[in-house]
């Protein structure tokens, strides 16, 4: 054991690796900041650079652009309202707010922390418990998945802003969306209206630019009120009880990024809103998520930095990807003549423990980094809004273009631009429709999953982790739908006694 | 109006013509004179894109051209080809195409946008992917005989990483051939698909050998049979379907390959001269290290060779498609 710890520190101290890791994270910062290059497409064309590199200063580049892409989406997100990377659209519902108000130095600052934190926690999830959270991974069937999801669903309650109501409406609009396409199980189109451009389904990415980035444009042009407040962004901090205060959310947001990272096919996006769902309903005030509340922005970015590490816990312990990024990991490993899983751990421990001690390396780097790039890119808050928005318009543009070099895209943006624009002005809050396009798929697969397996409900219910799940989903409803009806119930009565003169604010 | 309407447009098709005629004359000679494109109808990090830019680098080198990968993805792979099937054929412009895009989306899809053969032309096959039978760890049956004797009167279900894939198609034949009834549960990719098989949710899979390797290796999942018409050099142990001597199964083969193809009406001196240069590729050395790490089998040949295979692969699936009922209309 000492020995092999020895001998993969001896394979990773070269100045080789550390290159490779600030390079990597470096190039994913800056990628995973513009919008509609992902940290995934940055890993996989960095993948052939890694074919002549050493296994572990070639997996090391690719760990590190993964995780600097993850925290570079932040900023965009926070700076201009369009998400980098689309783990990154929760960091708009607070990180952009905090903006207008003239405190994007803060907004990103909290960015880092909580990302390296939450960086440094699943590293150690994965160094230390990931053969048995690997265990339980491989537990997940269809129908754990089924209500892992139907539970995550229930996040749009807390996500919903002013009205609830509203809310849903928009979370089925996504999951309606969603459907757009050919039909898992036989093929068949859905929805497509004999275009041959959605028969691969609406794109993920020029959806949540559209939605999140075009509505502010069009806001300016038809307001012209431009400017923000003034705005020194590079001089506000995060101060100490605003860390401190916050500390708890990262924690918890790190845990459920930790875990939804290791079962397979969930995501960071979803870890970050459900991480942002819960902190909003930990909170004694949770009216304040939605307009520049610094703990929402610390829980995105942990719930979406908790997945970055976790993601590893599946490929090395069982050689399974969980998701895009860690296939093109495992290839670039394949390529290396390396096969991770079970026998990694008895044949090339040494490897393991110098990607291990490479990984925790990178949450350091990524914050040195980090540090470096918010200082600079936080003056981009301060350019005049008459110049900073063409140029987000021309980002929009080209991000939707770049993922899959076709026009169309850039239309499907511009549609949902507009659609975005309409829901802001009638009160829905956008973020429900997001998390019905990305869940309402993964929902309905493992529903008709579950019944192709079995063709019998009491599938189910076969499993303590099914009853875990329903558990958690029928508590999760009730507490949410409480609260909320306690909150509506709260805000009629001082509307009544006209205390509220606000009226039709919205996340 | 429309005499000289007519006449302006003659003279200008002529003048087209004219122009492509001697372009065409005069591209053979120097090709390539410019940059060359090959369309990857797949996402970045995949099998084909990460093929397609071992491909494009080796051929980098031997022109001293730049040749770069351009991901068109989206409906199934049918996207991309759709529009290298539109491209300019004047050899600047190839297509990664693959068992599914020349293979199999012909015979499922119904209002496909592309003609397989009369749109393309084909280059050189370059590599070949067995699918590989496999079944969890504890499933009762040590061969394919024992399997087909579990399977009947009794219904399994097969896993695949989508439907309409080489690995769903394969399972999809296997089932016609055998007369088993057995349940198609398609997941989003083999990353998704191989943990179900370990756990026992679904009991077969006809995997490509890639992705199940590494369970393989484990010992989590078992290979009964590979899928490709020789035994597969990594698992010599393993048969083939078709050497089993089961009458249902004699010459059953299936599997996934690549291959370049220029849109039709490329010249055929380009053709030769990159099916020629891209020989040399992956004749390589380098070519060959990844393709063996990777486990797939190099081919290489004429555009002829390819071709006549192309013209096997479509007639095969759209007769596997007819009989599964797997047609998209």
């Amino acid at each position: 054991m000492m020995d092999a710890i020895s001998a993969g520190l001896g394979l990773f101290f070269t100045l080789q690796n550390f290159l490779a890791i600030g390079a990597g994270v470096m190039i994913g910062v800056t990628i995973g900041s513009i919008p509609g290059l992902t940290a995934t497409m940055a890993v996989a064309l960095a993948l052939p650079f890694t074919f002549s590199l050493p296994p572990v200063t070639g997996i090391l580049l690719l760990v590190g652009i993964y995780k600097g892409g993850i925290f570079g989406g932040s900023i965009s997100a926070i700076l201009i309202r369009a998400p980098g990377t689309p783990a990154a659209a929760c960091t708009t519902l607070d990180g952009y707010p905090m903006a207008r108000r003239g405190e994007a130095g803060k907004a990103l600052e909290m960015a880092l922390y909580a990302s390296c934190i939450a960086d440094v926690i699943s590293n150690l999830a994965l160094i230390f418990l990931a053969g048995m959270i690997a265990s339980i991974a491989l537990q997940f069937g269809a129908p754990e998945y089924f209500w892992l999801i139907a539970f995550s669903l229930t996040i749009v309650i807390s996500i919903s802003g002013s009205s609830l109501t509203k809310g849903l409406i928009s979370g089925l609009v996504g999951v309606l969306l969603s459907t757009v396409g050919l039909d898992l199980v036989y093929g068949t189109q859905r929805l497509t209206f004999d275009n041959f451009n959605l028969m691969g389904g609406i794109g993920y990415i020029p959806l949540l630019i559209g939605l999140f980035a075009i509505p502010e444009v069009i806001e300016f042009y038809l307001q012209r009120t431009g400017h923000l407040e003034a705005n020194k962004s590079d001089r506000t901090r995060v101060s100490w009880p605003e860390f401190r205060r916050s500390l708890p959310t990262i924690v918890r947001g790190s845990l459920i990024g930790v875990a939804l990272g290791s079962v397979p096919g969930i995501g960071a996006t979803a870890a970050s809103f459900l991480s942002y769902g819960e902190a909003r309903r930990a909170s004694k005030h949770p009216e304040t998520f939605g307009r520049g509340e610094i703990q929402g922005v610390a829980a995105a970015e942990s719930g979406n930095n908790g997945v970055a590490g976790a993601t590893l816990i599946p490929l090395l312990a069982l050689g399974i990807p969980g998701d895009v990024v860690t296939a093109v990991i495992l290839g670039a490993f394949m390529l290396q003549g390396l096969t991770p899983g079970p026998l990694m751990f008895q044949d090339n421990i040494d490897l393991i423990y110098a990607l291990f001690a490479g990984m925790i390396v990178a949450s350091v780097v990524l914050f040195v980094v980090g540090r470096f790039a918010i200082r600079h890119f936080a003056r981009i808050a301060d350019i005049p809004r008459h110049i900073l928005i063409p140029m987000v318009l021309l980002f929009c543009v080209f991000g939707s273009y770049a993922v899959q070099n076709q026009m169309f895209d850039v239309v499907v943006m511009l549609a949902f631009g507009v659609l975005g624009f309409v829901m802001a002005r009638v009160g829905m809050a956008s973020a429900p429709l997001l998390i019905g396009f990305i869940l309402g798929p993964l929902f309905e697969d493992n529903l008709r999953r579950s019944y192709l397996i079995a063709n019998d409900a009491a599938v189910f219910i076969r499993s303590p982790i099914c009853w875990f799940f329903i558990a958690a989903t029928v508590l999760s409803l009730y507490v949410g739908l409480r609260k909320e009806m306690q909150s509506a119930r709260l805000a009629r009565q001082l509307a009544e006694k006209g205390q509220l003169a606000e009226k039709g604010s919205t996340v | 109006m429309t005499t000289i309407t007519r006449r302006v447009a003659t003279a200008a098709l002529a003048g087209i013509g004219l122009g492509l005629g001697f372009a065409t004359g005069a591209y053979a000679a120097d090709y390539p004179a410019k940059r060359v494109t090959i369309i990857v109808p797949y996402s970045a990090g995949g099998a084909t894109d990460v093929l397609a830019r071992q491909v494009a680098q080796g051929l980098s080198e031997a022109w001293g051209q730049t040749v770069t990968v351009e991901n068109r993805p989206g409906a199934g792979a049918t996207l991309g080809t759709a529009q290298a099937a539109r491209a300019r054929p004047d050899g600047y412009t190839l297509f990664m195409g693959q068992v599914s895009s020349h293979g199999i989306a012909p015979a499922v899809y119904a209002n496909l946008q592309y003609d397989a053969k009369a749109d393309f032309v084909p280059i050189v096959w370059i590599t070949q992917i067995p699918n590989v039978m496999v079944v969890p760890k504890d499933f009762e049956a040590a061969s394919v005989q024992e399997f087909i004797d579990v399977a009947k009167g009794e219904n399994l279900s097969f896993g695949s990483s989508g439907t309409g894939s080489s690995i769903h198609l394969s399972g999809e034949m296997f089932k016609s051939r055998t007369g088993l009834d057995m349940t198609h549960v398609p997941y989003r990719g083999s990353g998704e698909a191989v943990p179900a098989l370990i756990s026992g949710d679904i009991d077969v899979m006809f995997d490509n050998l890639p992705s199940a390797m590494a369970q393989i290796k484990a010992g989590t999942i078992r290979p009964l049979a590979v899928t490709s018409a020789e035994r597969e050099p990594s698992l010599p142990d393993v048969p083939t379907l078709a050497e089993l001597g089961i009458p249902e199964l004699e010459g059953f083969e299936a599997v996934a390959w690549f291959g370049l193809l220029a849109p039709a009406g490329t010249d055929p001196a380009i053709v030769e001269a990159i099916n020629a240069a891209t020989n040399e590729v992956i004749s390589g050395e380098a070519f060959q290290t990844y393709a063996a790490a990777n486990g797939s089998a190099v081919v290489g040949g004429t555009p002829e060779e390819f071709a006549t295979f192309i013209d096997g692969e479509l007639t095969k699936w759209a007769d596997v498609v007819e009989k599964a009922g797997v047609r998209v209309e």
